[in-house]
């Protein structure tokens, strides 16, 4: 379950975000979230719901995009896509190789109220 | 309204791991992330490490789990500086307590620091602590089919060592099996066959922990 831990950081990371926007509410918030971090995007969306409470994120929703891993061959460079748990280059038949893609969570868009709109959303 | 950002969500994480690495470069020490299920023979391992590696090798230990001290105990009087981190309801041990860590060690006195991560498979794998090397132990009572299991655990290892290998005919444990599978996931780490019990391997081991410190 280090799913909370990654909830947590990606709370701290949409107020920070937030607050540079003048963003008075965080409806949606999209995480792109790379295949060799093991996240179960299912833990994240519940641990995310515990961490958000309390925030101007309370009610938010969580997309969770699913990056591939890609895989750098470092005897012979090739860069590849390991798939099914293997990571044998298709070149030079090594499995030594760097992760260069799918090792990242980031954060890509949040849907968002301003003040102003919040404003005059209120009856 | 829509806002792109592009964030690293987790940029605090990963630059203290960064500092830690740096830290621990420029002190001068050889620090190893040792990963595996609960039970596979960390501690022991660390026991016997220390206890070969003899006292000028000054190695530190930062040790791991949800709850008690009975590791850092059992690591006391060796030698070796100790340091227990409880993880509460953590299941991997993260860079801030890493860091915390290391602030209670000397770290310029060391050449070796272990740190026995919280016995897991899955999460320590997803998490840079600042070391500079992993190393994955895979015990013979958790079955030979591990390897192909938990591949991410195993792709990021820099050595991969077997451990109770007393037991593998009892067992019937299929060391080929094992092999087959790094094969097709991790051909870089060598596979270390080790039994603390009959001190099996200790000697391979021994050889490229030095080695890694020749290599500083």
């Amino acid at each position: 379950m280090h799913e909370m831990s990654i909830a947590t950081h990606l709370v701290e990371c949409i107020l920070a975000a937030a607050a540079e926007n003048d963003v008075a509410r965080i409806e949606e918030v999209e995480v792109e979230v790379g295949a060799m971090r093991l996240v179960v995007p299912e833990a994240l969306e519940m641990a995310f719901e515990a961490a958000r409470a309390g925030t101007i994120a309370a009610g938010a929703a969580l997309k969770v995009v699913e990056v591939a891993p890609v895989a750098r061959c470092r005897p012979c460079g090739r860069t590849f896509h390991p798939a099914d748990g293997e990571f044998l280059c298709p070149d030079c038949g090594q499995a030594d190789a760097d992760i260069v893609e799918g090792n990242d969570i980031r954060l890509t868009s949040m849907v968002c109220c301003t003040e102003e709109e919040a404003g005059e959303r209120q009856p | 309204m829509k806002i792109d950002v592009v964030k690293n969500v987790l940029e605090a994480s990963e630059s203290l791991a960064g500092a830690n690495r740096e830290r621990l470069a420029a002190a001068g020490v050889v620090s190893i992330n040792l990963m595996s299920a609960p039970g596979s023979g960390k501690t022991t391992l660390l026991q016997k490490t220390i206890c070969a590696l003899g006292p000028q090798s000054r190695s530190a230990v930062l040790v791991g789990d949800l709850q008690t001290s009975r590791d850092a105990e059992r690591l006391a009087g060796l030698g070796a500086q100790v340091i227990q981190i409880n993880t509460g309801s953590g299941c991997h041990l993260s860079p801030t307590q890493v860091a915390r860590g290391l602030d209670g060690l000397a770290l310029r006195e060391l050449q070796f620091l272990f740190i026995e991560n919280v016995g897991n498979m899955v999460c320590p794998a997803a998490f840079d602590l600042g070391e500079q090397l992993r190393v994955v132990l895979l015990s013979s009572p958790e079955g030979d089919d591990k390897v192909a299991k938990y591949p991410t655990l195993f792709q990021g290892a820099d050595a991969i060592l077997l451990t109770k290998m007393d037991l593998i005919e009892l067992l019937g444990f299929s060391v080929s099996r094992v092999q087959e599978d790094l094969a097709k996931i991790n051909t870089h780490a060598p596979l270390i066959r080790l039994s603390a019990q009959t001190g099996e391997g200790m000697d391979p081991w021994l050889a490229w922990l030095r080695g890694r410190r020749d290599e500083l």
